[in-house]
């Protein structure tokens, strides 16, 4: 049988944390791997990371701020303050005011918002929005994917940690749960990705766009909806691990991913509703062995 | 509601700095390896939070101060080696053993040092916040905007890496 901690990922995860069981950790102990571990692990938290002066670097910015502040600081310094002050405390208001919709693992939902735009919110994501005032910046944030209909009219955004996308009246799919991908279905959508000085793409009907924080590329196709509103996920030329990300999105499991390679590229697709299928689809198609123990699957080439 | 500190409060504005100052020049020298640089990258960020301190709501200050440092950084392209110290207390600690046995673990250390700056910069990066710093996985998410099965992944690739380069020095 093969050791515990080869087979599981989080097995290490949990034992640098202090959260296996004794029995696990009396097994680990007995194991070479461990002594290597526990070196490695003891002897690196005995490092610690250049010094730092602190003093001498607050002085520095200080006098910056200095030389680049004295004429207009003293001027309106209350009036500033007093402002300043309204300003975030109304931003306080507004930004706690936010409307949240959230789907949990295996759950989509239909949201329909107050200017008449539809976003159909895929499993294990969320949607957020200023509750007041929203039609002055129709900005709505984004984790995960959801497949946009939005009515014609002024400056709808959405944002996500990588990037921001704006619209004038189309249909498109934003999808963000590790490399953010757009694909548009109708009309035009504009891309700008959150790194600095990044320049934007913008796309029209069937092309789409893969943002992978160091490289953006382009790409086009032709259905005319995206794949999982029908019930189905489709992949083309990606990694492994994001399938499986993507199959505990649908269904509630987990996988030991330690006896194979998850960097191994899949085509293919697996549909929503039959799990047993799912996995045939794609792990068998990969030559993956696959058995379950208790609630996790262990996974092994053949 | 309880009325917000203000940002343009050059008390305010210390104590923000002395907090956060340290932690985030750290968080950026282990990903690129240059200190000043991770310095001035740092201090850039104070000094644009301190001119534009009437929009900046001071409960947020923390994820903008990472962020910004974050988008900087992926600006500049030089990287240089990670170089990391032992703490001084921890050479007492092996009192009782042989001088060969001291030999060995001076070496082992100096081999460890060697394969932490020899990792990929993202997992570097993920297992000195983590182990040096202290951090949980989820604060680790938190300021560099990803999901913690990402760190989490990055952390264990890590691990096995390190593994792989020292296991043969260690003795069993």
């Amino acid at each position: 049988m093969k050791k515990k901690y080869n087979t599981d990922d989080s097995f290490l995860l949990r034992w640098i944390q202090g959260k296996l069981s004794p029995e696990e950790l009396e097994t680990f102990k007995k194991s070479d791997a461990y002594r290597q571990y526990k070196a490695i692990n003891d002897e690196s938290q005995k490092l610690s990371g250049p010094d730092i002066d602190v003093d001498s670097a607050f002085n520095k910015v200080r006098n910056t701020l200095n030389t680049r502040k004295k004429e207009t600081k003293l001027v309106n310094l209350k009036l500033a303050i007093g402002v300043a002050a309204l300003l975030i405390i109304l931003l306080g208001i507004f930004s706690f005011y936010d409307k949240t919709y959230e789907n949990g693992i295996g759950k989509t939902q239909t949201i329909v918002l107050s200017d008449g735009s539809e976003v159909i919110l895929n499993v294990n994501s969320s949607l957020s929005h200023r509750r007041f005032f929203w039609s002055l910046d129709k900005t709505v944030e984004l984790k995960g994917e959801a497949y946009f209909k939005i009515e014609k009219g002024d400056g709808f955004s959405v944002t996500t940690t990588q990037g921001k996308v704006n619209v004038l009246g189309t249909k498109f799919n934003l999808k963000n749960w590790d490399d953010l991908e757009l694909s548009c279905f109708e009309g035009k959508v504009e891309y700008k990705s959150n790194v600095p000085n990044s320049k934007s793409n913008i796309l029209s009907k069937g092309m789409k766009i893969i943002d992978r924080t160091d490289r953006i590329t382009e790409s086009v196709f032709s259905n005319n909806s995206p794949s999982w509103l029908d019930g189905r996920s489709d992949f083309e030329n990606k990694p492994l691990y994001m399938v499986l990300e993507e199959l505990s999105n649908y269904y509630n499991i987990e996988f030991n991913v330690d006896g194979i390679d998850t960097n191994r590229l899949y085509n293919g697709s697996f549909v929503h509703n039959d799990l047993e299928l799912a996995l045939k689809s794609t792990l068998s198609a990969m030559n993956i062995k696959y058995t379950k123990q208790q609630d996790v699957y262990i996974l092994s080439s053949k | 509601m309880k009325k917000e500190p203000s940002v343009c409060d050059d008390n305010v504005f210390e104590k923000l700095f002395r907090k956060h100052y340290e932690p985030a020049t750290r968080f950026i020298y282990y990903r690129c390896g240059n200190l000043q640089q991770a310095e001035d990258i740092v201090q850039n960020v104070f000094v644009k939070i301190w001119n534009n301190c009437s929009k900046i709501i001071y409960s947020t200050v923390k994820s903008y101060i990472y962020t910004a440092c974050n988008n900087s950084f992926i600006n500049e392209h030089e990287h240089k080696k990670v170089v990391l110290k032992h703490q001084k207390n921890t050479k007492n600690t092996a009192n009782n053993e042989s001088p060969d046995f001291l030999i060995e673990v001076e070496e082992f250390r100096v081999k460890l040092k060697e394969a932490i700056a020899n990792l990929n910069s993202k997992e570097r990066e993920v297992f000195l916040l983590s182990r040096i710093e202290k951090k949980t996985y989820k604060e680790i998410a938190e300021i560099k905007g990803l999901s913690v099965k990402a760190i989490e992944r990055r952390m264990s690739k890590a691990l096995k890496q390190l593994r792989e380069d020292l296991g043969k020095h260690i003795k069993i």
